[in-house]
């Protein structure tokens, strides 16, 4: 009778371990499969198995209280049970829901092989030694109960085996990466397109997208990659599915992790000309300080030959220290704001409304007045980059403001959702300052009879994230007049900025995921309501984390 | 019973008007004859490549493409006369398969029926395959199909046969690219170009994208921008601004008939991509029903019957002068303040086949019917053209 129950518990358990590893192996992903970012957040969310957990101990416990053959196989029974709801029934399937879901990629797929097959053999290797026919001398305590005993470990390794099959992993994943590189590098050198390199702390994936198509449009057929892909891995991806013979231009978004991260890019897809968006405090816990961000951003000019172009935001101060101090041939400055200095390009008469933004361009002596739907001072930014890069390629300055007015705005970078009850104002990557802001400026210029912010704040600046989301929520109190804070990442922070600013409490709602604050705003906003989803974290940085 | 003829449903396709393809598609394979036609339905992906497979009648399959492939046969048509039907190509060859069922690389089929919207299959370039494939083929024949789907060529064509239509003046992606200013500057000092509103839209798409209703200079710029995005050359029309749109069905089958007329209804003034083919403004769930779904008038009692048999008779001249055949849409334009009528573009194979309106009108013809006839019109011309004599023998190589 006890090896039955000891089959019918390890059954469960294989089940539950499965989904275990797959729901992991989510937030694994989203980490880049770095151990050490995996472990830090496992860490800093306790993201530790509690239900498992319960149902091991409590099923031990049971065991102590069970005297009977039959009974203790109804407690095998009940915690396998448990194991198979809980993962079946309570736990939603990762793969098919939840903000970012988990990609079952090739890579994804060996990892959760690898690791379940460990978590297998564990599982049976501790069943056999726990087995009856193991234990027959001895009398002294029921095999199921060292099985339920061990489960209590078993349920807790599934973070573990993930970092470990990784591990194993890894070097079959450097050759085959490596090989895909290479095949990568051919395409590059058959096709040999004109390389634009862009980087920035913020605005690069815009203004990759709106050189892209100002390039297909004005100039001829150019090879982007879609999204925010920007690591050797994704742009050799990319390359190897979708880059063709007639290619002339290739926009390359460059991501800058750590220092020497843009230098691998350039070595890889070598750049003629490069456009610098903004060299802010994003990512700051990775780099120490804003003088390394910038000295990691500064590679992209420093791979630039002598005739290259460079482009700088010249509203980013550290974006204009780098066209003074890696000046090329043709070296422009681009901005909105006149007051910080020389413009080779900027745009006055910025005004919005529900159709996007009018402007007017001022270029080498003319005045081009456009408009495009994309929203707000930091997409027209983008936007002005572009057209200058353009401009300075070859582009009709003209041609180039027409194609503005057909952007497509980039996935929920503030996007204006008009319905008839309540419209959405939806800024929900990755919130910066600068961003915020102008988000917050857009939401007081377009009509409404109830403005709304709804953020769970910004994250990753450092030891300015307290103050910037203190100065931020001290704005969003002069604009709004009802501010949902979502989760628990910058609750304080946005508190004492709403407090600076005497912000009604009435009208501060906290809650802890943006599920709430979605009923909260169906309850509490009218028809003609504004509401800016400004950030929207992934499952990694949201309040709560169950497992 | 006789043998029933083996019909290749071609849809899909390298098209911005893909999906609508495929919709039409799926409604017509539910109202062909199964008893005297056996059905191979042939899926060109956006890739270009060709796929056929019984899961292509299941309209869940689309929404994952290019994955959902793997499940179908890729296929072709060689463009050589004689092979018989679609080529397998690719995928593993099952080999026990073929051994017990003597299964050939060959599908056979007897005719094809292309059902595609836009660039490459409604505009000659898949007609031209069947034509250096010598097979049997529904619908226009490759001019009719070129000419039909190039606006301003078909307006100028028609405009020579004494067809009202609006005037038309055309700007090519090159021209505008080197200098956009001077290209606007020349549209607007053309004789009844030089004020607005104007209609931008490119000249060799249908289904309304890429349209554009210019209502002041600082537009003129981003619409023509907007045109070449998806196509090199630009029409540029007035806009009759208090208009009607009035169209119809004709069809060739035993002589050319003409169906009931229809007026569609449109909120915004321009028939929006969205409009026509998404209920309610793409806003509502539910499968598209596409052309069939469009809110509409079908034979509105109180029109004008002189205008209507205006539009009739205008259809019928039309559809002959082009050389059109199998099932043709006709819009026309009404300008409600003069009072003209004007022939506005051709449908070499419209949306949902325009098989509602033919089911409205007298005699009534059905989806079913309407197909029926398409493929023996097919069959009777291309078995007239086979009685053409090519073989000269030679002659200057002696």
């Amino acid at each position: 009778m006890s090896s039955v129950a000891i089959v019918v518990y390890t059954l469960g358990l294989l089940f539950f371990g499965w989904h275990r590893i797959l729901a992991y192996l989510r937030y694994f992903q989203q980490e880049e499969y770095s151990a050490t970012r995996f472990w830090a957040w496992i860490r800093e969310k306790r993201a530790f198995d509690r239900r498992g957990l319960c149902v091991a101990t409590i099923t031990t416990l049971l065991t102590y209280f069970t005297t009977t053959p039959t009974a203790l196989l109804l407690v095998a029974a009940l915690g396998s049970l448990a194991f198979v709801g809980i993962a079946r029934f309570i736990e939603e399937d990762p793969r098919t829901s939840g903000k970012i879901r988990l990609t079952m990629t090739q890579r994804a797929t060996k990892i959760a092989q690898v690791s379940f097959i460990v978590f297998f053999g564990l599982s049976f290797v501790w069943m056999l030694c726990a087995c009856p026919t193991c234990h027959a001398a001895s009398q002294s305590y029921d095999p199921f109960q060292t099985v339920a005993q061990l489960s209590i470990i078993l349920v807790m390794l599934p973070p573990a085996l993930l970092m470990v099959a990784n591990l194993l992993l890894s070097p079959a994943e450097r050759s085959l990466q490596q090989s895909f590189l290479n095949d990568a590098k051919r395409i590059l050198a058959e096709v040999d397109p004109f390389v634009i390199g862009i980087t920035g702390s913020y605005g690069k994936t815009g203004a990759k997208a709106a050189l892209g198509e100002l390039l297909t449009q004005c100039l001829g057929p150019t090879f982007w990659p879609k999204k925010s892909i920007n690591t050797v891995m994704g742009i050799t991806r990319t390359i190897r599915e979708t880059m063709r013979p007639y290619h002339k231009y290739a926009v390359i978004e460059m991501g800058a992790y750590n220092i020497g991260s843009i230098k691998r890019l350039c070595d890889f897809t070598p750049p003629r000309a490069s456009l610098v968006t903004a060299v802010g405090i994003m990512h700051l816990e990775r780099f120490g300080s804003p003088e390394n961000v910038y000295r990691a951003k500064s590679e992209i000019a420093q791979a630039l030959p002598e005739d290259g172009i460079l482009v700088c935001n010249g509203d980013s101060p550290n974006a204009r220290r780098m066209a003074s101090e890696h000046a090329r041939q043709t070296t422009l400055l681009y901005g909105l704001d006149r007051s910080a200095g020389h413009l080779d390009c900027f745009a006055s008469d910025i005004s919005f409304d529900d159709k996007g933004t009018r402007f007017v361009i001022h270029w080498r002596g003319s005045q081009y007045p456009g408009r495009t739907p994309l929203l707000g001072r930091p997409a027209l930014s983008n936007a002005l980059g572009a057209f200058t890069m353009a401009c300075a390629l070859g582009a009709d300055p003209a041609y180039a403001v027409a194609c503005m007015a057909n952007l497509e705005p980039v996935d929920n970078r503030l996007v204006l959702d008009r319905k008839p009850a309540v419209s959405f104002l939806r800024d929900a990557y990755n919130s910066n300052p600068t961003g915020f802001a102008a988000a917050l400026e857009v939401l007081k210029t377009l009509p409404a009879t109830q403005r709304v912010v709804m953020t769970p704040g910004m994250i990753e600046l450092g030891d300015q994230q307290f103050s910037e989301n203190r100065r931020l929520a001290s704005e969003a109190a002069h604009v709004a007049n009802l501010i949902i804070v979502v989760g628990s990442a910058n609750r304080e922070a946005i508190l004492a900025g709403l407090g600076d600013a005497g912000f009604s409490k009435d009208a501060t709602i906290l809650v802890d995921s943006r599920d709430e604050a979605f009923s909260v705003i169906q309850s509490r906003c009218g028809a003609g309501s504004l509401v800016l989803i400004e950030n929207d974290l992934g499952d990694l940085h949201e309040g709560r984390v169950r497992f | 019973m006789t043998k029933r003829i083996r019909v290749a449903v071609l849809f899909g396709g390298r098209s911005v008007e893909h999906e609508i393809s495929v919709i039409s598609a799926l409604q017509l394979m539910l109202a062909i004859d199964p008893e005297r036609y056996d059905v191979t339905p042939v899926y060109i992906a956006p890739s270009g490549k060709w796929y056929t497979g019984a899961a292509l009648l299941d309209r869940g399959l689309y929404r994952s493409v290019p994955g959902s492939l793997a499940r179908l046969q890729e296929v072709t048509l060689l463009p050589k006369p004689g092979v018989g039907g679609l080529t397998k190509i690719g995928g593993p060859v099952d080999m026990a398969k073929q051994a017990l069922h003597f299964e050939s690389e060959i599908i056979p089929i007897d005719i094809f029926l292309p059902v595609f919207h836009g660039q490459y299959g409604e505009d000659g370039c898949i007609q031209g395959l069947f034509e250096l494939a010598n097979v049997p083929y529904t619908g226009s024949n490759v001019p009719a199909s070129a000419i039909t789907m190039n606006k301003y060529l078909c307006k100028m064509y028609l405009r020579q046969h004494g067809v009202p239509v609006l005037p038309a003046i055309s700007v090519h992606r090159a021209e505008a690219i080197r200098d956009i200013q001077k290209a606007a500057t020349w549209i607007r000092s053309q004789e009844g170009f030089s004020s607005f509103p104007l209609f931008v839209k490119p000249c060799n798409l249908g289904s309304s994208i890429g349209v554009s209703r210019v209502s002041e200079a600082a537009d003129l710029a981003p619409a023509l921008a907007k045109v070449f995005r998806y196509d090199t050359t630009a029409l540029i029309e007035p806009c009759v601004s208090n208009l009607m749109e009035i169209n119809v069905s004709i069809r060739d089958s035993d002589g050319v008939h003409a169906s009931v007329v229809e007026i569609p209804v449109s909120q915004s003034g321009v028939l929006s991509y969205e409009e026509k083919y998404l209920r309610d403004g793409g806003k509502k769930s539910g499968p598209s029903q596409g052309m069939a779904s469009l809110t509409r008038v079908i034979d509105p009692p109180d029109l004008d019957t002189a205008i209507r048999d205006r539009v009739i008779e205008l259809g019928r001249r039309s559809f002959a002068l082009l050389g059109c055949s199998g099932v043709a849409r006709l819009d026309f334009i009404l300008d409600l303040s003069s009072g003209e009528l004007y022939f506005n573009e051709l449908n070499a194979f419209p949306g949902s086949c325009s098989f509602y309106l033919w089911a409205r009108s007298q005699p009534r013809v059905l989806y079913t019917q309407l197909i029926d006839d398409m493929i023996e019109t097919a069959l009777r011309t291309f078995a007239i053209n086979a009685t053409l004599d090519r073989d000269i023998g030679l002659k200057a190589l002696k």
